[in-house]
């Protein structure tokens, strides 16, 4: 997570880059600390001090991570050749190591032999088979040659291992959304709940999820968590507001107005801070919503 | 000289403090890990100052412990009163740390002490 | 105090700040020689995935309130059910890891590594101290203490007419050991803070039982009351937007 201070910092830092001000080696060092991806940046920056020699012997140890930092920020802005270099440069200086032998899998990645690349990261996690990057790397292989069962079947692998990795966990969710497993789904996102109850993100696709599984517990249960969302971002997340709108709406339809346990306090308020949301700030599209949220009432 | 030291890491850690408590337990370790700082920080300050002015005996631990007293009520103020909001509990607050940082002040306030006044 | 010992200022230039300072700057020392030392080794996929098992039982345990109680069951039938739930350990294995750590030559080894950054230095200043500085009176503490703190306090010293709160030199050393964690943790960051107390801790045990802590999460994810949190989140989003439309 990149909290708002360090973000104002790198943002100054990268703007003072920029203009000619110093410090790419620090703006350099703080994308790596963040794990931010602003590969272009890295690329032009880190390459300008690369090929300075002076400044570049007197980063010390630390030129080596600066050029693996470079090769990834290369092969991100398909600067293939530049990659390769700098991998070059490692491998005569590391020749036996693994983390070179997984940039030049990725650089098959990026070439888009897949085959070549599968076997590279194969052979690696033969020697340590708790490599977690190469496991994701792995996963995103999969990913980028469309094969998505692959995807859940390689992740599914690797949490059985890895199980309280959360990012994981959010990457299966989302593929498995993406080929309509919602029950899945839903039980990835409620691992994520478990594992950081106060992101509002997870309680919202969570919501997402059980709404679109439909049935009237599930529908509840989906209201329940738009609330939540709401109460966590302070009402501020139109989604969730909208969210709240459809679940009423769609559970009077199914009760047919005999839902007493709920009270309809929650929905006036949910419409109303949408109107007043969109006059702040798309006063234009204010019809849109009227007749939208018209429609909402009309089933009910 | 109370709570300067603890800086701005402290963040908001739950939402809201009525019936349901929701935290965020890395903030949470990072409030008391500031809590932990300023008061190992004070307690070295304090057993220096407490050395120079040539404390002995039980003046010196009532000094200790108005010290830590100074620093609960800063932290306090530092949380603006609202210590549910950023902590679980008042103990976290008050105690965390207070022996620890007894051995540290017992240290420097001899140490000081002794330079000062023995020699 | 009318025996009040007359302290040569030499004894405070030569012994106290050269012991404290030699302190100090040994703590530094090892704490970046022991970051040095510390090997990468593979880590078995068992041990890994047993701690991984920990992390989500504990998620589970303090966020059970957040996920319906459905789901809440589910998994806590797929942790703690006893035929081959995660955090089960069946009986007559809680004896083998322990064995296994005995048999294993590599964690042994690391183990070694660990404990001896930690006492070669000790042992070394103990050495020093003993040899250059013993027998010196080389600090009062401030407040007054009963016999009985004699023997830690004037450790190396044997005399029992000066009074307790005279301090020898060996045990300047020791206070000095002790008290100087809180600066340690202060200029070397957090990582540091605790080591000394884990480290003991870790040698009297002999490593950790990683099945205990598997059993201990059990037993408490079995008494956990699933109570779920997200109605009152109803009541409370209404109270957000009211604040907010108003």
């Amino acid at each position: 997570m990149v909290t708002k201070t360090e973000e104002t910092q790198l943002n100054r830092l990268e703007s003072q880059v920029e203009h000619g001000g110093g410090g790419a080696w620090d703006y350099l060092c703080l994308v790596r600390k963040l794990k931010v991806r602003r590969s272009d940046k890295v690329l032009k920056y880190g390459l300008s001090i690369l090929n300075d020699p002076k400044k570049r012997s007197g980063l010390g140890a630390e030129e080596w991570t600066l050029y693996e930092q470079v090769a990834i920020a290369a092969m991100d802005c398909q600067c293939l050749d530049v990659a390769k270099d700098c991998i070059n440069v490692l491998q005569k200086r590391f020749p036996e190591s693994k983390r070179v032998g997984r940039l030049e899998g990725m650089l098959l990645e990026a070439k888009g032999s897949w085959a070549e690349a599968e076997n590279a990261y194969a052979s690696l996690l033969e020697d340590n088979p708790l490599d977690q990057v190469i496991h994701k790397r792995r996963v995103a292989l999969a990913k980028a040659q469309g094969n998505l069962p692959g995807a859940i079947e390689f992740l599914n692998k690797y949490l059985e291992i890895f199980m309280a990795d959360s990012d994981a966990w959010r990457e299966l969710a989302e593929i498995y959304v993406s080929l309509q497993m919602y029950k899945q789904a839903a039980f990835c996102y409620e691992e994520l709940i478990l594992a950081q109850p106060t992101v509002p993100l997870y309680h919202l696709a969570y919501a997402d999820v059980l709404y679109t599984l439909g049935g009237l517990e599930n529908l509840q249960a989906a209201k329940k968590y738009y609330s939540s969302t709401v109460d966590l971002t302070g009402g501020k997340n139109t989604r969730a507001l909208f969210g709240v709108c459809l679940c009423t709406s769609a559970i009077t339809q199914l009760t047919k107005g005999r839902n007493k346990e709920d009270s309809p306090d929650l929905q006036s308020l949910a419409t109303a801070a949408l109107e007043k949301d969109y006059k702040q700030r798309a006063s234009d599209k204010v019809s849109v919503l009227a007749s939208a949220l018209k429609s909402l009432k009309v089933s009910s | 000289m109370g709570h300067n030291d603890s800086g701005g890491s402290e963040k908001k850690s739950s939402e809201s403090a009525n019936d349901i408590q929701t935290f965020n337990a890395e903030n949470l370790q990072s409030n008391m890990k500031v809590i932990y700082y300023s008061r190992t920080f004070l307690a070295i300050i304090s057993g220096v100052i407490a050395g120079i002015l040539g404390f002995t005996g039980l003046t010196g631990f009532i000094f200790y412990v108005l010290i830590m007293a100074i620093t609960s009520l800063g932290l306090v103020a530092k949380a603006k009163f609202s210590v549910h909001s950023y902590f679980d509990s008042w103990n976290r607050i008050i105690l965390d740390g207070f022996f620890g940082g007894l051995m540290s002040f017992v240290l420097f306030w001899t140490f000081a002490y002794d330079i000062v006044h023995i020699f | 105090m009318a025996e009040d010992l007359v302290l040569d200022t030499a004894i405070r230039d030569w012994v106290l700040i050269p012991l404290s300072v030699v302190m100090v700057l040994i703590g530094v020392l090892r704490y970046f020689v022991s970051k040095l030392m510390r090997s990468y080794q593979v880590p078995d996929a068992k041990i890994v995935k047993e701690g991984q098992v920990i992390v989500r039982a504990r998620n589970l345990r303090s966020g059970a309130n957040f996920i319906p109680s459905k789901a809440f069951r589910a998994r806590r039938i797929y942790f703690s059910n006893e035929e081959n739930g995660l955090l089960f350990v069946p009986k007559g294995q809680a004896q083998n890891a322990q064995a296994q750590m005995f048999s294993d030559p590599n964690m042994a080894m690391d183990m070694m590594k660990k404990n001896l950054s930690m006492i070669i230095p000790q042992t070394l200043t103990f050495a020093w101290v003993n040899f250059f500085f013993s027998g010196f009176v080389a600090a009062k503490i401030p407040f007054p203490l009963t016999q009985r703190f004699r023997s830690m306090l004037q450790n190396g010293i044997d005399l029992s007419t000066v009074d307790v709160s005279y301090v020898s030199s060996r045990s300047w050393y020791f206070l000095n050991l002790f008290g100087l964690r809180g600066l340690f943790s202060l200029i070397l960051g957090e990582e540091n803070a605790m080591d000394d107390t884990q480290r003991m801790m870790q040698m009297s045990g002999f490593g950790f039982d990683p099945t205990k802590s598997l059993s201990a999460e059990k037993d408490g994810l079995d008494i956990v009351q699933h109570e779920w949190a997200l109605p009152k989140f109803e009541q409370r989003a209404e109270a957000v937007l009211r604040k907010l439309v108003s």
